[in-house]
């Protein structure tokens, strides 16, 4: 178990900047996810943490040592890879014992350990068939096992559930959960799955474009995301996103847009008038009273809760979220009411950060967060 | 009736096709043990009336074919151990490491293969020559690596490219040196493309017979193919029984080394470990 730093690390390819001067501290024992759209730079930053690739500038630091020049074998980490690179012509136990005999554990204590893992794991009557006899789910048993054989300072996996069904994918995300609170180990989880983020993460790094966003636990980054990007991201249905202006009237700020006028939380000291962007989460949505007129331009019944666009001003659209299917039908017209508390103001572009941190609600409950840490009973085979 | 008539005419084709191939290596057996006498008998007899194996011994105890048996082993073997050795890691080095005029590399390497060999010939006799190695086995271990590197290399290199890199850092980050990586990991999912370059390159260094003629003359270091001819057939005379009895004798070896490696070549090829 150990802390990991990132101090200021770049990464180029070429003439490509996949990486601009990542700054990010994880504390010995968390589970980070590292979450963001493809290609943003989550497999790379991974990757060289795991000394598969030398960062251009800045340092790596595991525990209290800097490793850029070591080796990934001398980094005493253990990852799990998205395509779990078993090794084809190794038995299961072969493939779990590999690392151990790669440090020379003897064969003798290497036995039992496999064994152990693998019953962790549920594996024990798989360990003598190769990697191609095996499912997708017992692969990725496998590929989990042949990392926590061993106790290294840090886990890295890389999207170890991106390949399965949605059913396999939810009890394993389970699994992990289970898995990182019985060992407490460092754990660097990448994905771009925000479910898996906002369920398993202790914090949650957001990165996009090669820059780090936001890095905080799932809680805080819905209900206070730092920037417009992660406002965008983070949330199913997204949060409606409208671009104005801030004004000032009296001491009270607002927010205009096209004829509409909507009253905005506490700002921070440093907002000034001028364009901005007003955000608003479909939850703090609410029809049927308020002094805003919305078009009903679509319902999307879900069974248990549907999700409505309304238009309440010429190019202007929310997404509210109603429990249960209510008779709503296209085109109708009904009262809507934004819980303007709840809402969330950022500077003008698409990286605008949040002028309204001294507001806000940090104790709103992620809703997207459905199957939040259920330790599964079920084994999958 | 049409049901019925496809296979039979398939059938047909493919036996004929066989027995055409076949035939000529069923009278090479016969004759290689027909007596002297009865050889060039009319009508020919399809089964020796009888059976005799004094050409083989003729030739085991009588002529230098044991010396040009051996020679063609070593050059044989030798050639082959060179040639998957250098196109197994040319291979992992054009597929796995990045440098400027990689790909340049790869095509310049097939483009050698667009000269006719017979133009190669006088100048590489003379550079070997030059070199001090005229009439030595190693002229033509050298000749033949130069044939069949290029190809060997480019079969080499689509095999590589076929196994994931992740395996190879999945071994790094287990512990793993690049080389204990490469040798753990790598070089068992090449095996069937070993395989397949080290078959090649042993027919193609056993056959080879118009580099032999001309870079070796000396009976110490003649090979097979040249040996043969040159001590049976003069321009007087082809020693038939002889060289039917050679010609089974130099087919052995090649019966045997695909016998022994054709079951891997079919084997799995390794897929189904790395999903994505
Ligand atoms: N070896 C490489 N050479 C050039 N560009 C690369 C290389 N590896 C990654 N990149 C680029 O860096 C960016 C980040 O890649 P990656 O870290 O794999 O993204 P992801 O967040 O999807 O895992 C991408 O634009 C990718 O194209
Ligand atoms: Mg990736």
């Amino acid at each position: 178990m150990a802390n990991v730093d990132f101090r200021t690390v770049t990464k180029s390819f070429g003439s490509f900047t996949a990486l601009h001067g990542l700054d990010l501290s994880i504390k010995a024992g968390e589970f980070v996810a590292l979450l963001g759209p493809s290609g943003c730079g989550k497999t790379t930053t991974l990757r060289m943490l795991a000394g598969l690739e030398f960062p251009t500038t800045g340092d790596i630091i595991i525990g209290d040592r800097r490793v850029n020049d070591l080796p990934p074998g001398e980094r005493d980490i253990a990852m799990v890879f998205q395509s779990y690179a078993l090794y084809p012509h190794m038995t299961v136990a072969e493939n779990i014992a590999y690392p151990l005999k790669k440090r020379g554990v003897p064969k003798a204590e290497r036995g039992p350990m496999v064994a152990k893992t693998a019953e962790m794991l549920h594996l024990t009557a798989l360990l003598d068939r190769k990697p191609k006899q095996l499912s997708g789910g017992q692969q990725q048993r496998v590929a989990l096992g042949r990392a926590l054989i061993r106790d290294p300072k840090v886990f890295l996996l890389d999207e170890p559930l991106s390949n399965l069904d949605a059913k396999l994918r939810g009890q394993l995300r389970a699994e992990l959960i289970e898995l990182h609170r019985r060992l407490g180990r460092t754990m660097v989880y990448v994905t771009h799955d925000q479910l898996e983020a906002m369920t398993m993460a202790d914090r949650i790094a957001i990165m996009e474009g090669g820059n780090l966003q936001q890095f905080a636990p799932p809680a805080e980054v819905y209900a206070r995301p730092a920037n417009r990007f992660v406002a965008g991201f983070i949330g199913t249905p997204g949060m409606t996103l409208v671009d104005g202006a801030l004004v000032k009237s009296g001491s009270d700020w607002c927010f205009e847009h096209a004829g509409l006028r909507l009253a905005v939380p506490a700002l921070d000291g440093g907002a000034a008038a001028g364009p901005a962007a007003f955000g608003i989460r479909p939850e703090d949505v609410h029809l049927g009273k308020g002094d805003l007129t919305g078009e009903i331009v679509l319902t999307e019944a879900t069974g248990h809760e549907t999700i409505v666009t309304l238009a309440i001003a010429p190019g202007v659209r929310v997404i509210a979220r109603v429990a249960g299917t209510p008779a709503l039908r296209m085109g109708e017209r009904v009262p809507v009411w934004l819980d303007t508390t709840q809402a969330h103001v950022f500077a003008a572009g698409p990286h605008g950060r949040r002028l309204n941190n001294s507001s806000g609600a940090a104790s709103a409950q992620p809703s997207i967060a459905a199957p939040l840490r259920v330790a599964s009973k079920g084994v999958v085979s | 009736m049409r049901k019925f008539l496809g296979p039979v005419v398939l059938n047909l084709f493919a036996w004929t096709t066989i027995l055409a191939v076949a035939f000529p290596l069923f009278w090479m057996l016969v004759t290689s043990v027909k007596p002297q006498s009865e050889l060039f008998r009319r009508p020919p007899t399809m089964l020796p009336e009888s059976w005799t194996f004094e050409h083989y011994w003729h030739l085991l105890t009588q002529t230098n074919f044991l010396v040009y048996f051996r020679n063609s082993v070593m050059l044989s073997t030798v050639t082959t151990l060179l040639v998957v050795g250098v196109a197994t890691l040319g291979a992992y080095s054009l597929v796995r490491f990045r440098y400027r005029g990689r790909e340049g590399l790869a095509f310049l390497v097939l483009f050698t293969y667009l000269l006719p060999s017979v133009v190669l010939i006088i100048p590489l006799y003379l550079m070997l020559v030059s070199l001090g190695l005229s009439n030595t086995l190693f002229s033509l271990v050298i000749a033949y690596t130069t044939f069949a590197l290029p190809y060997a290399l480019w079969l080499m290199r689509s095999f590589m490219a076929g196994v994931p890199d992740d395996l190879e850092y999945a071994a790094m980050v287990d512990g793993a040196t690049r080389m204990g990586a490469f040798v753990d990991v790598i070089l068992p999912q090449l095996l069937p493309g070993i395989i397949s370059t080290a078959l090649f390159t042993f027919i193609l260094s056993w056959n080879e017979y118009l580099y032999a003629l001309v870079l070796v003359n000396s009976d110490e270091a003649r090979p097979l193919t040249t040996g043969v001819m040159n001590m049976l057939i003069s321009s007087f005379n082809i020693e038939w029984s002889l060289l039917m009895a050679a010609s089974v004798m130099m087919s052995v070896p090649l019966i045997i080394v695909f016998a022994f490696l054709q079951s891997y070549l079919t084997r799995g090829f390794g897929a189904g470990a790395v999903k994505g």
